[in-house]
């Protein structure tokens, strides 16, 4: 059952932290440091007085949507500072290059920084932002999307960099569409701001997972409020995801970090985690991890794989950790947690399941795979 | 001979040194100007000794952590961030404790320069913003100013100049560039930079009464002080630098435990009345930590040892039947409020003379803490401290643990984790005798793009920058070595790309080389 949310819903600078903490427990372990994104977003939210989130469904079939957030090198971005107005200035050359006015901005990515850049653009424009995104988590390529999936042409798209040069982008298909905008941001001093996969009322209300962004704020207010070992957390985060978008929530292991292997390939984080049983030091865990936590094994046996939502936390405290700050010897807990349905069709599973990672490895459902295991 | 001083919390501990060989050791207490405490510990340690046979004295000193955390002895800093058109609307300080940037705050600037990942100009500088900012800065006369640029740390130029050009112009203003204050990552490099500067002056008059203390005890030797990466720096250094002492303390316990051990790779544990700190010797120095380092309430960059702190202490205090104990702890008062004292509160020291580990001489037997008790919380103590060491040893290698400080008696058997216990004589003021160490360092970072310079060739380069340092800083350059090579991909770029850092040591030219 959907919690019935109250739109429009206002969302201030005091509720970025607990967006943010949300944010980085879907984001699955990719997702990157969200420090700056939570500084700029609480900045713009506090001189704009906040930004109003509403309903997928409550937009007419032609309003026009068009989705924000960065692409690039996370790192450069220590050096290469956001800037407060860089999102909302993405969206004035859209307006311009379109010839049409937004009724509304939305997110491609609730995991990690990317969930703040839409509500900033719209707080500087005062246009309201759609609760939901374009994939419920984290995925490292824009055809994982659930816009692409659902047919939405990526283009016309336009890329803005830190000093406002433009590029606009008129791709066949969405893989073209990737290769070419990450090639721009690497020109463009390594992080850029774009507006992508335009859509009409009709498309998104089709295309988008709902309900993302207000559910990514509960979930953060949980983990700081209930902040504890993970055992007595599991209750109240399951009665929060019951009332949500996605499926079943699950502690699947508990351990040690017992090793990890990370290499950059292409532009990715690829690595191997090995995390022993607090018991048994014979049971191990392995999970694949390509930027994100992809497949979660126990002596060989699948858990859980992606599309669906692999998540690690620190035993103690529940929070959650990102692939770069794991390290050997850390006591964790493995959860793992159903992709909300959208990614549970043959046609979202063709663009997201193991082998799009290069994983042998056909999608099994979470639940098909617990089946049977408390 | 030189002598070690270690300026802690609760302890001013100072160690007289001949090569490796302890000759005495002393414990004096902290007091609350500091300068009279040393004076203690030196006026008993320098009983029967000859203070010209003396030619090094290094101190290894809290104040300037503790007056970032109290915000006292604080000036006010101007800061001049060099980034525009990115970053527009961030300001300096945006997240600091109201407290820190009130002590601290001598405006905030925003203006147009820099560089990209790639050395390409971000923007070019413009004279307009430049003399307006001189006039604003004239203006308000802040006590220093911190100019950061973007990228910096590999482009240095650009700040160098800026820097030169306001010091000309701001006759009595100290100026600073920020790559000489730490690595990339803008604001926790300016935060690092403006907490330095804030404490330029009363960096000063530390440096001045340190020279006084040494001269009115007849020494006639430099006075060095130790910094967060295990090496020394002089009071010239300490003057410019002051915030490089951040982490002596624990960097100091770590460096004593390789100084007393001669083991270059092992997990050291300092085990003191409250809290048992956990780091690890890494080729002789302590392992640094890669993640932000909070100082005071702002996000930096310091390089500091990894260090992990469990509540384990002397004074610890122990919970019904010995099922728990810490982090409460009498701390400095277990001389009134432990069993063995007279007092009330039992305290893992209690254990420890029950269990006969530990003997104080002037402490009492006539309260022994039930065996039960005490077997409940030393396998407890092994538990927790087993944890610990299995966080902290890389890779699950099986490395020696050396117990060291005043507590380490306080720790049962003989090994932790799978690893064996090493017991070192003079545990107690291992701090003192780590900050006794005489070697400096040096230290370059700088980004590979694959495809322009090959990764020799970037390691060579900075090599040499942090071999330049490194003598600057007072090494004999026939003893420099490579200690430390660092290197980080840069994810989600194109072009393969990825963070070098080189760090290099060396043995203090002007020293006895007593370094190991």
């Amino acid at each position: 059952m959907l919690l019935h949310e109250i739109y429009p819903m206002k969302i201030t600078a005091s509720d970025i932290d607990d967006l943010s903490l949300g944010a980085v427990f879907l984001a699955t372990g990719g997702g990157g440091d969200p420090y700056l994104p939570t500084l700029i977003a609480k900045e713009t939210l506090a001189q704009t007085g906040g930004v109003t989130l509403i309903e997928a469904q409550s937009l007419n079939d032609d309003a026009f949507v068009v989705p924000v957030g960065c692409v690039g090198a996370p790192t450069v971005s220590l050096e290469l500072l956001p800037s407060v107005d860089e999102t909302s200035k993405v969206l004035d050359r859209y307006e311009e290059l379109v010839g049409r006015r937004l009724t509304a901005v939305a997110s491609f990515e609730i995991g990690g920084g990317n969930s703040l850049m839409p509500l900033m653009a719209a707080a500087a424009r005062g246009l309201p932002v759609v609760d939901g995104d374009g994939m419920g988590r984290a995925f490292p390529e824009a055809q994982m999307m659930s816009y692409a999936i659902a047919g939405v042409k990526p283009t016309p798209a336009m890329a803005i960099d830190y000093a406002g040069n433009t590029a606009v982008f008129e791709t066949s298909d969405t893989t073209t569409y990737e290769y070419h905008i990450r090639a721009f941001a690497a020109a463009a001093g390594g992080m850029i701001t774009v507006a992508e996969h335009p859509m009409f009322g009709a498309q998104i209300k089709a295309s988008v997972i709902p309900s993302t962004v207000s559910f990514s704020i509960k979930l953060g207010r949980l983990l700081r409020e209930q902040r504890g070992p993970i055992d007595d957390v599991l209750p109240a985060l399951r009665s929060l995801f019951a009332k949500s978008v996605y499926g079943s929530v699950h502690k699947i292991f508990a351990g040690k970090v017992s090793s990890k292997t990370t290499r950059t390939v292409g532009g990715y984080d690829m690595g191997d985690l090995s995390i022993e049983d607090f018991d048994d030091p014979q049971r191990v865990c392995s999970i694949t991890i390509k930027n994100e936590y992809l497949v979660a094994t126990v002596n060989e046996q699948p858990l859980a794989m992606v599309p669906d939502l692999i998540i690690i936390v620190d035993a103690e405290t529940s929070t959650p950790i990102n692939a770069e700050r794991l390290h050997y010897g850390q006591r964790v807990a493995v959860i793992a947690v159903g992709a909300p349905s959208f990614y549970q069709t043959a046609e979202a599973l063709a663009a997201t399941e193991p082998r799009c990672f290069g994983i042998d490895m056909a999608y099994e459902a979470l639940d098909t795979l617990l089946s049977g295991k408390p | 001979m030189r002598i070690g001083l270690d300026v802690g919390g609760t302890h001013t501990d100072a160690v007289l040194m001949d090569g490796s060989q302890v000759i005495a050791g002393v414990k004096a207490t902290t007091t609350e100007d500091v300068t009279s405490g040393i004076e203690a510990a030196l006026s008993s340690l320098l009983q029967g000794y000859s203070p010209s046979k003396v030619d090094l004295l290094t101190i290894g000193t809290t104040q300037f952590t503790n007056a970032v955390v109290e915000r006292k002895q604080l000036s006010k800093v101007a800061a001049v961030r060099v980034c525009l058109p990115a970053g527009r609307g961030l300001m300096p300080r945006a997240d600091w404790p109201q407290d820190l940037t009130e002590a601290t705050d001598g405006g905030s600037y925003l203006i147009h320069g820099g560089h990209l990942y790639n050395g390409r100009p971000l923007s070019e500088l413009r004279e307009r913003e430049l003399s307006e900012l001189t006039q604003a800065l004239s203006d308000t006369q802040p006590a220093a100013v911190v100019i950061s640029c973007a990228f910096s740390p590999t482009q240095p130029e650009q700040e160098d100049q800026l820097t030169a050009r306001l010091a000309e112009s701001l006759p009595g203003v100290r100026v600073c560039a920020s790559h000489d204050m730490g690595g990339l990552g803008l604001i926790e490099r300016e935060n690092a930079s403006i907490l330095n500067a804030s404490l330029l002056d009363f960096a000063d008059r530390v440096a001045n009464a340190l020279v006084e203390s040494s001269k009115a005890f007849g020494l006639q030797c430099p006075v060095y002080v130790s910094q967060n990466d295990g090496t020394l720096i002089d009071l010239e250094r300490v003057r410019q630098f002051p915030a490089l002492t951040f982490a002596s303390g624990p960097t100091n316990s770590i460096r004593g435990a390789w100084a007393l051990t001669g083991l270059a790779d092992a997990i050291v544990i300092d085990v003191g009345g409250t809290t048992s700190d956990i780091g690890v010797l890494k080729n002789g120095f302590p392992r640094q930590s890669n993640l932000v380092i909070d100082v005071g309430g702002a996000r930096t960059n310091f390089r500091m040892p990894d260090v992990i702190a469990i509540g384990l202490g002397g004074g610890s205090l122990i919970g019904p039947d010995g099922r728990s104990f810490g982090p409460q702890s009498v701390a400095r008062n277990l001389r009134q409020k432990a069993l063995c004292f007279g007092g009330s509160e039992m305290t893992l020291t209690d254990v420890a003379i029950s269990q006969g580990r530990l003997a104080i001489h002037d402490a009492s037997q006539s309260k022994p803490v039930e065996a039960e008790v005490c077997h409940a919380v030393d396998s407890l103590i092994v538990k927790k401290l087993a944890a610990a060491v299995d966080l902290m040893k890389p890779g699950g290698a099986l490395l020696p643990v050396i117990l060291v400080g005043g507590g380490a008696l306080l720790i049962p058997g003989d090994t932790l984790a799978g690893c064996p216990i090493v017991r070192p004589d003079n545990a107690d003021v291992a701090n003192a005798i780590g900050a006794s160490i005489a070697q400096v360092s040096g230290e370059a970072e700088g980004l590979r793009v694959a495809g322009a310079d090959s990764r020799e060739i970037v390691i060579k380069k900075l090599t040499g920058i942090a071999s330049e340092r490194a003598v600057t800083a007072g090494a004999s350059s026939a003893t420099i070595k490579i200690v430390n090579v660092e290197e980080v991909d840069i994810p989600y770029m194109a072009t393969e790309t990825s963070l070098i850092r080189v760090s290099v040591v060396g043995d203090l030219a002007r020293s006895e080389g007593a370094s190991s």
